[in-house]
C-alpha cells in the first residue's frame, strides 16, 4: 500500500503541491487526473524521490520512505514510467531493458524478464539492438513500461502515458495497464487524459493548483457534473 | 616526408585525444568544464618523473602516476566538485572557476615543491630511432601510440562492456532516471573522476618524454586547447574527443611544416574550432540540442 501524508512540495520558493494526502491500497489502480501545472507530475517525482518535499509524508508497505534516496527506491518494488517517456535515447532497446533491471544479479531472471517484456510488447523485440532515440513515441512508451516492469515491480507510477500518443496507441497503453493491474500490480496514474484515465481506474482523484479537490471511485466521477464539465468535455 | 608528418601528427593527436578525454568524461556526467585536468596532467608528469627516478622503472612510473593522479580525482569530486554542485541554483560558472582555482594551485604547488626549472626524463629507450620502410621513428611515438591504442581500448571495454559502463552511459544520458534504475551516480562520477585524471596523468607523461623536458607551465597550453577539443568533439562524447584531438593534431603539424609563413601553432586548434562550429553547431559527434 502506498499513503501521502499532507504533502507540501515547494520548487523556486514556490509552492506547488499544498498538503496533499492520498492512498492507493495493493491491486488497486488509481487515477490522478487533473490540468497542466496542477502538480501531477511533481507528485509523482516527489513518490520516486526525484523532489524531496519540504514536508509531509510517503509511507509504502507501512515503512516511511520520505527519506529513501532515488536509488534505493527501485528495489523496492516501485516502479516508474515517466512523464515524456524518457528513454535513454542513446542507448540500445535492450540495454535500456537493462538499465531496468540494474537492481537485479541474477542474470537467468534478467533474461527471463527481458523475454516477458517482448512478449507483452513484440515490436521491442524486433529492435531490440536499434538506438531508443531512433523509434517512434509510441514504441518509446512501450520501451518505458518494459523498463519499468524489469525488476517486476509491486507497484507501478505512471506519468501522462498518452502524451503526444497517436489515438490507438493511447488505447494499447491503457490496455496494458490495465492488464498489468489485473495480474496483480498496484498502479497509479496520473494523466490529463480523463476519460481513459477514468475508464480504466477503481478510484480516482482531482488535482487542481495543488491541492485535491475531489476523491470518489472512478465510476462515480464519471458521473459527477464538476468533472464531466471540467475534464470529461460535458 | 610526408609520411614522417603522419606519424608525428598522430603521436601529437594521440596525445591531445587522452588529455582531453577526462576533461570529456567528467563533462558526460557532470556537467562542467573541469579545466583542473590540466593540472592532473602537470602533477601526473612530476609524479611519473619521481617515481621514475626512485625505481627507475617507467612501468611503474606510469601506474603509479595513473593510480595517485586518479585517486586525487575523486577526492576532489567527492569534497570539492560534488559538494559546489549539490548546492541549490548553482550557477555553472561556479565549478568552472573552481576548476580554474584549482589548475593555478596546482601549477603554483608544482613550482613551490619542484622548482621553477625544467626537468627531464632522459629515458634510454635503447635506440634513438627506428626505421620502417622510408619512415624514421622516434622511439617516444611508438610508446605513446601503444599506450594510448591501450588505455582507449580500456576505456571502451569499460563504457561499453560492463554493467559500470552502461550505468555510466545512462547516467550522462539522463541522469534523473538512472537514479530512478538504482544507479547511484556518485559512482558514474568517481569513475568519470578516476580515469579522466589517471589519462591525464599517463598524458603528462608522454609528453614529458617525447620532449624530455617537464616544466611547471606544462599545463598552460593544455588547459585552453583541451577546451577546443572537447567542444569540437561534441561536449561529452569520447569517440567525438578522440577524432577532434587527431584532426587538431594533423591541422597543427601540417600547417607548421608547410606553411611559408610563421604561425600562431597553439591558436590553430581555435581556428578550426570555430571553422567547425560555423558549419556544424553541435560539433563532431554531438547532437542537437532536444528538450
Amino acid at each position: 500500500m502506498l499513503e501521502i501524508k499532507d504533502l507540501y512540495v515547494s520548487y523556486d520558493m514556490m509552492e506547488v503541491l499544498h498538503g496533499i494526502s492520498l492512498k492507493v491500497e495493493d491491486e488497486e489502480l488509481v487515477s490522478v487526473i487533473g490540468p497542466n501545472g496542477a502538480g501531477k507530475s511533481t507528485l509523482i517525482k516527489t513518490i520516486m524521490g526525484l523532489v524531496k518535499p519540504t514536508s509531509g509524508q510517503i509511507i509504502y508497505n507501512g515503512e516511511d520512505i520520505t527519506n529513501v534516496p532515488a536509488h534505493k527506491r527501485a528495489s523496492m518494488g516501485i516502479g516508474y514510467v515517466p512523464e515524456g517517456r524518457r528513454v535513454f535515447d542513446k542507448l540500445t532497446v535492450e540495454e535500456n531493458l537493462l538499465m531496468g533491471a540494474y537492481e537485479l544479479k541474477d542474470k537467468a531472471r534478467i533474461q527471463e524478464n527481458i523475454k516477458m517484456v517482448y512478449d507483452i510488447f513484440p515490436r521491442l523485440g524486433e529492435r531490440k539492438n536499434q538506438l531508443a532515440g531512433s523509434m517512434s513515441g509510441g514504441e518509446q512508451q512501450m520501451l518505458a513500461i518494459g523498463r519499468a516492469l524489469m525488476l517486476n515491480p509491486k507497484t507501478i507510477l505512471i506519468d501522462e502515458v498518452s502524451m503526444g500518443l497517436m489515438p490507438i496507441m493511447v488505447n494499447t497503453c491503457f490496455d496494458v495497464i490495465k492488464k498489468l493491474n489485473q495480474q496483480g500490480i498496484t498502479i497509479l496514474v496520473v494523466e490529463q487524459n480523463a476519460n481513459k484515465a477514468l475508464k480504466v481506474a477503481d478510484r480516482g482523484y482531482v488535482l487542481e493548483t495543488g491541492n485535491i479537490i475531489i476523491s470518489d471511485t472512478a465510476e462515480n466521477m464519471r458521473k459527477d457534473d464538476t468533472v464531466k464539465k471540467a475534464y470529461l468535455g460535458g | 616526408m610526408f609520411s614522417q608528418q603522419i606519424m608525428n601528427a598522430l603521436a601529437i593527436g594521440s596525445v591531445y585525444a587522452l588529455t582531453a578525454m577526462g576533461a570529456t568524461l567528467i563533462y558526460g556526467i557532470l556537467g562542467i568544464l573541469d579545466i583542473a585536468n590540466a593540472g592532473a596532467y602537470l602533477i601526473g608528469a612530476y609524479l611519473g618523473w619521481y617515481i621514475y627516478y626512485a625505481t627507475g622503472s617507467l612501468a611503474v612510473a606510469f601506474i603509479g602516476s595513473i593510480i595517485a593522479v586518479g585517486l586525487l580525482g575523486i577526492v576532489l569530486q567527492r569534497y570539492i566538485y560534488s559538494p559546489i554542485l549539490a548546492k541549490p541554483h548553482t550557477l555553472s560558472i561556479i565549478p568552472l572557476v573552481a576548476a580554474v582555482g584549482l589548475f593555478t594551485m596546482s601549477s603554483d604547488l608544482v613550482r613551490l615543491i619542484c622548482g621553477p626549472y625544467s626537468k627531464s626524463y632522459d629515458y634510454d629507450f635503447g635506440v634513438t630511432s627506428i626505421n620502417i620502410g622510408s619512415i624514421v621513428m622516434v622511439p617516444a611515438w611508438i610508446l605513446i601510440f601503444a599506450l594510448t591504442a591501450l588505455l582507449l581500448l580500456v576505456l571502451w571495454f569499460i563504457l561499453n562492456k560492463t554493467k559500470l559502463g552502461l550505468a555510466w552511459r545512462a547516467t550522462a544520458n539522463d541522469n534523473e532516471i538512472a537514479r530512478v534504475c538504482g544507479v547511484n551516480t556518485n559512482n558514474a562520477m568517481a569513475l568519470s573522476y578516476i580515469l579522466g585524471y589517471g589519462f591525464a596523468a599517463a598524458a603528462g607523461i608522454m609528453v614529458g618524454l617525447l620532449y624530455n623536458s617537464i616544466t611547471p607551465a606544462l599545463g598552460e597550453v593544455p588547459s585552453y586547447k583541451m577546451l577546443a577539443i572537447i567542444v569540437l568533439g561534441g561536449l561529452g562524447n569520447p569517440l567525438g574527443t578522440v577524432l577532434a584531438g587527431l584532426i587538431i593534431g594533423f591541422v597543427e603539424v601540417f600547417a607548421s611544416a608547410y606553411a611559408s609563413f610563421p604561425i600562431p601553432k597553439d591558436a590553430i586548434a581555435f581556428v578550426v574550432l570555430i571553422i567547425m562550429l560555423l558549419i556544424k553547431p553541435e560539433g563532431l559527434m554531438g547532437r542537437k540540442n532536444k528538450v
